[in-house]
């Protein structure tokens, strides 16, 4: 067993490329992605699982990088905003926030909208109640939800 | 946070081994929405962290014989998609889809709802009207089966002893004809504690009265149990609403009875009466 200093490997797929590091088991999932990765899309807002700012795709399923420690994504598929969509290729769901005026500050956005592309995956049509539940771990503060629900509305049946 | 040794368990008896010679300052996690931000605030300073999220045989919902065996790391996800449980438990099911959010219900785990015994728990009380029971083991004292009405110690406190880890949770095979409910009262409807949750398990018998029920309200003790002093007046009784309305004031008294008058008791006494009485319309 390792002493609690020492740094411990971990392997893991982040946007589908393969990712091999050496961590500190206090670290969590947020803090390699932003620091050691420089992947600082996943935003850091409450670091206790309240707001949703930090929510990537873990295995395919949202979750609050925040409560994950990095140890614990070992051999797991990490996908974050970064892997979504560019700025040269927009994945429809961005585009249709953009089109939709649902982006404001930008701060919620990249936990919401991967909590977004994992109901659509999930259900491609789904009910306005649907929505509002599949986004409901994501707190935003400038918009009402309002147009963020018609945005990924507008998203689901453009694909469909 | 302060750092850590940190082990993944493979299985249950290599997970038991770890926690068997780290008796002092080891944390088990499994979804960490609750032990991560303690580490975050140094809250709890553990030495050791077990990893259990991994150990296939503490996941899973299972039918047995005599009823439903879930293992403790089993997501609040999985349960809300289990098919078993929506038939035999649905109120568990809707306990655990009012947990957090979605991406805390991907995590967060049945076990970990338990062994963090928070006063606002939802599943906890939920587990209780369902008279579940904790599957224990350790390497020193072997297996323990407590029923989970009597497990839990105080807030915060599951009653577990150094080196034990829950291995199951156990629900006993429903008489036909049994149905639970369950309701939450919060700020808002998704990522909010409960301020209040309902928990009501009944059955009526061919007169149309209460053969069984089972009453637990949640976030309004210090502990979580069973209200037999609301349950007595009910028992044998058709739920006529002045029955119903005795029951409800015999829960109100029987809260206050254990909390003495709190500064919350002016909204929760007359909401977790009226919570209790809709919870339990709708099962009737």
């Amino acid at each position: 067993m390792s002493k609690p200093d020492e740094k411990k490997q971990l392997h893991m797929t982040v946007n589908g490329r393969s990712v091999d590091l050496s961590v500190k088991p206090s670290w969590t999932l947020l803090y390699v992605l932003r620091e050691e990765l420089g992947l600082t899309g996943t935003k850091k807002g409450c670091e206790q699982g309240d707001c949703g700012a930090c929510t990537v795709l873990l295995d395919g399923l949202p979750v609050n990088a925040c409560l994950v420690l990095a140890l614990q994504a070992e051999g797991c598929a990490v996908e974050t905003i970064e892997g979504l969509g560019t700025a040269e290729n927009l994945h429809p769901l961005q585009e249709s926030f953009l089109e939709n005026g649902a982006v404001q500050c930008g701060y919620c956005t990249p936990g919401t909208l991967m909590s977004a592309s994992a109901l659509l995956r999930d259900n491609p049509s789904p009910s306005l109640d649907e929505i509002r539940r599949g986004i409901s771990g994501n707190l935003c503060r400038c918009t009402g939800y309002t147009k963020i629900v018609k945005a990924i509305q507008h998203a689901a049946s453009r694909k469909s | 946070m302060q750092n850590f040794e940190f082990y993944s368990a493979v299985t249950v008896e290599d997970g038991l081994a770890f926690l068997s010679e780290r008796t002092e300052g080891c944390r088990i996690i499994a979804g960490g929405t609750d032990l991560i931000p303690l580490l975050r605030t140094q809250e709890v300073r553990p030495s050791h962290v077990l990893n259990i999220l991994n150990v296939a045989d503490l996941k899973g919902v299972r039918e047995t014989a005599d009823g439903i065996r879930i293992g403790p790391a089993t997501t609040f996800s999985e349960i809300v998609v289990s098919e078993p449980l929506q038939k035999e438990a649905l109120l568990l099911v809707q306990a655990a889809a009012s947990v957090g959010g979605p991406q805390i219900r991907n995590r967060g785990t049945v076990g970990g709802n338990i062994a963090t015994a928070s006063p606002a728990a939802d599943v906890l009380p939920a587990l209780m009207a369902l008279d579940a029971a904790l599957e224990i083991r350790s390497l020193s004292a072997g297996v323990r089966v407590v029923p989970l009405t009597q497990a839990i110690e105080g807030p915060y406190n599951p009653g577990l002893r150094p080196g034990e880890l829950i291995t199951g949770i156990i629900l006993p095979k429903p008489v036909p004809g049994t149905r639970g409910g369950f309701e939450k009262v919060g700020r808002r409807h998704a990522l909010a504690r409960a301020r209040m949750n309902m928990s009501v398990v009944l059955r009526m018998d061919s007169n149309n009265a209460l053969a069984e029920i089972r009453i637990v309200p949640g976030a309004v003790m210090p502990v979580a149990r069973r209200m037999g002093e609301a349950e007595s007046v009910l028992l044998g009784q058709r739920p006529e609403p002045d029955v119903v309305d005795a029951a409800a004031d015999a829960l109100a008294e029987g809260i206050l009875s254990t909390t003495g008058r709190r500064w919350s008791s002016e909204y929760k006494i007359p909401v977790v009466k009226n919570v209790f009485k809709r919870v339990l319309q709708g099962l009737i």
